[in-house]
């Protein structure tokens, strides 16, 4: 792994650097606060493909991300079939970037969850679902019964992969926030907020010091609803500007769906920090018990909603495990789940062709590799978002490290200028319209983008505390 | 793996002593002996120490750093290690990460010590035993054994030193204790031997390295 040196002695800007020879670029697929993700065949097996996410530079004094020092720290050690694999790790001396590869997943669920819900309005199939979420717990089963805790589970880390041997196989990726949680040295609250807002356990919202695999768990329950009902299950609005586990609108979005938690449901609530502090909001308030499963759609007698309802237990000391999901009744009844959770084992049932990654071929990965001393890449675009309309807000508009390759697309399909893009991404690595075109599609694309994520990254801290919590 | 040792890459990565006792043929031409390489690695494991008590780290943070370097130089001749000095810190980073070959988990003895010692009944000589698995930094043992066998072969120096009788509790481990031993003995004799350290055969080997 990482046997290349940069090629420091060149300062020829058409001489790649030697690691670079051994793939050949497609384009862009991705790019979030962490850096830029291209797509790549590798030279000497084209049938695979390749992930590589570039970090930025680090700017003056900080050294290596504390995110990419994580996730090589894990990804080097771990090997899981439902762990996305780390294929190597490459740096560029010259101008000191730093480079991940990772075998390549074509799909991920937040782009199969929209392809249902935007595209053929229909849900997914019950095989499906469940084929993804045993693979998704027998992922997490590995990871947590190792004293890893990833920190970060949403639909967009969630990878499943393409056409291939492993067809339909889930690979739970972008461990920038996963750490190991056996013998911190200091309390794990002070690696400051983890797990995107929609998908944070209560716990952590309400300033927990200490936290356990359990926030994981909380994750892959609001994962399992959504995946049952297309939607996201608490979609509370974010405070931003401060960087603050505690979030007021997604408790109260938490709350009037599984009611309100008391004492007994919950011993050491009282405990918890925020809790304690704010009577007036959380406690003065009353919360009628709603119920689950009127908006999940599924009979309390029904295994699957006896299943996410133990994933949604207020108190982490009662929350199911990951070990004992993957024993739970829902995955002993028919339909069983499969390897392939794409391709219902069953003749006859429909099956549902996801689209494919779009490709931005007109940025070329070699324009970002300075063969002289580093340079921070720009995104190349002052413009922010300032349109938070509903859909920006139901899209990823949280402070996040940059998943390997479920980020922000270069465009939502849907919006007009998707097909262009799109259909020049299929020509894999061939410019059909010629760089100029190229060119301005991806720069409208990701004027779009911009302005539906409305990124606080892209303009504010998103998360200084971890800038700054280096630490093994 | 991450938590567990046995399927860690530190596992994987455990040297033979051998391996680790080897002067590069480039240091070797310049006349660096192996007790030169050793006295090097000492000065470098002191440094690491104490610019850690300058920025208040904990042991552990201590401990990776030294172990880094180590396998560092297990890896490598000082040509390519001394390259490091020169220029910025920022850069050496992602050189050590290359040289680590991005293997960055590291398992230490502290981490069994205090459950051991009380599990022996030695609670007393938690300070002695800390204080020795601390030494055995200077050496190149976590390269070579795994590091709860480094903790029991301080424990068992530490009860020879107390003069505590803990046969019995050493038998019922499930441990090889000939390699206990032999580790201790190491310990030994390196306190032997540190007697005889001056500050001149130090430099001395400092010198013999590029500049």
């Amino acid at each position: 792994m990482g046997e290349g040196r940069g090629s420091n002695s060149s300062s020829n800007s058409n001489n790649k650097p030697e690691w670079l020879e051994q793939y050949d670029v497609i384009g862009k697929i991705g790019e979030g606060t962490y850096g830029l993700v291209f797509l790549a065949k590798i030279k000497s097996n084209r049938s695979k493909s390749i992930a590589i996410k570039k970090f930025k530079q680090s700017k003056d004094g900080d050294g290596v991300s504390p995110t990419a020092i994580r996730e090589i720290m894990l990804l080097r050690e771990i090997s899981h079939e439902n762990v996305v694999k780390l294929a190597n790790v490459h740096i560029n001396h010259a101008d000191m970037s730093l480079y991940l590869a990772f075998d390549y997943a074509e799909h991920d669920l937040y782009e199969i969850i929209r392809h249902h819900r935007d595209k053929v309005n229909q849900s997914i199939n019950q095989y499906t679902v469940k084929s993804i979420l045993w693979q998704l717990l027998n992922g997490l089963n590995y990871l947590h019964s190792n004293w890893i805790v990833h920190r970060d589970l949403k639909p967009s880390n969630i990878l499943v992969m393409g056409d291939g041997e492993e067809h339909g196989v889930v690979k739970i990726a972008d461990f920038g926030l996963a750490r190991i949680y056996q013998a911190p040295l200091k309390p794990l609250s002070e690696n400051g907020v983890v797990v995107t807002i929609w998908y944070r356990a209560p716990e952590l919202l309400l300033g927990a010091k200490h936290y356990t695999s359990a926030v994981d768990m909380w994750a892959v329950g609001c994962i399992f609803a959504e995946l049952l009902t297309l939607k996201p299950l608490f979609q509370g609005q974010e405070v931003k500007g401060t960087p603050n586990p505690f979030q007021l609108d997604q408790l109260d979005k938490i709350f009037k769906v599984l009611g309100h938690p008391t004492q007994e449901k919950w011993p050491t609530l009282v405990n918890l920090p925020h809790w304690q502090s704010d009577l007036q909001h959380i406690q003065g308030h009353t919360y009628n018990n709603a119920g689950l499963y009127t908006v999940v759609h599924l009979s309390p007698k029904n295994p699957a909603y006896d299943l996410l309802s133990k994933m949604l237990e207020y108190d982490p000391l009662k929350r199911i495990t990951a070990a004992q999901a993957l024993e739970h009744e829902y995955f002993r009844m028919e339909p069983l789940p499969g390897c392939n959770a794409l391709i219902p084992p069953q003749p006859g049932e429909k099956v549902v062709n996801y689209p494919t990654r779009p490709v931005d071929t007109g940025t070329d990965i070699e324009g970002t590799i300075s063969l002289q001393p580093s340079q921070p890449v720009s995104s190349g675009n002052s413009m922010s978002g300032g349109m938070a309309g509903p859909h920006v807000m139901q899209n990823r508009s949280m402070p996040r490290p940059m998943p390997m390759v479920g980020m922000q697309r270069m465009q939502p399909p849907g919006i007009p200028a998707y097909n262009l893009a799109s259909q020049a991404g299929m020509g894999g690595g061939v410019n059909p319209g010629g760089i100029p075109m190229q060119r301005g599609v991806a720069a409208q694309a990701h004027q779009q983008q911009q302005m539906r994520r409305k990124d606080p990254n892209m303009g504010m801290p998103g998360y200084p505390p971890q800038q700054k919590s280096r630490r093994f | 793996m991450a938590a567990n040792f046995w399927t860690s890459s530190h596992y994987k990565q455990l040297h033979d002593p051998e391996d680790v006792d080897v002067v590069h043929p480039l240091d070797k031409d310049r006349g660096m002996t192996l007790e030169d390489f050793k006295l090097i690695k000492l000065h470098m494991s002191n440094y690491i120490a104490r610019l850690a008590q300058n920025v208040k780290v904990r042991q552990r943070v201590v401990a990776t750093a030294i172990t880094y370097m180590r396998r560092v130089y297990a890896r490598r001749n000082s040509d390519e290690r001394y390259r490091f000095e020169i220029k910025e810190i920022l850069e050496m980073e992602m050189k050590i990460l290359e040289a680590l070959n991005y293997y960055l988990v590291v398992f230490h003895p502290y981490r069994a010590l205090s459950q051991m010692l009380q599990d022996a009944g030695m609670n007393d000589a938690t300070q002695l035993t800390w204080g020795l698995v601390n030494d055995t930094y200077k050496m190149d043992l976590i390269l070579i054994h795994p590091p709860h066998l480094i903790a029991l072969a301080c424990i068992y120096i530490a009860s020879v030193q107390k003069d505590k009788e803990n046969t019995a509790w050493f038998e019922e481990l499930r441990v090889d204790m000939n390699v206990v031993k032999n580790i201790a003995i190491e310990i030994l004799d390196f306190y032997d031997s540190h007697k005889q350290i001056t500050d001149e055969k130090v430099n001395a080997a400092m010198n013999k390295l590029p500049k």
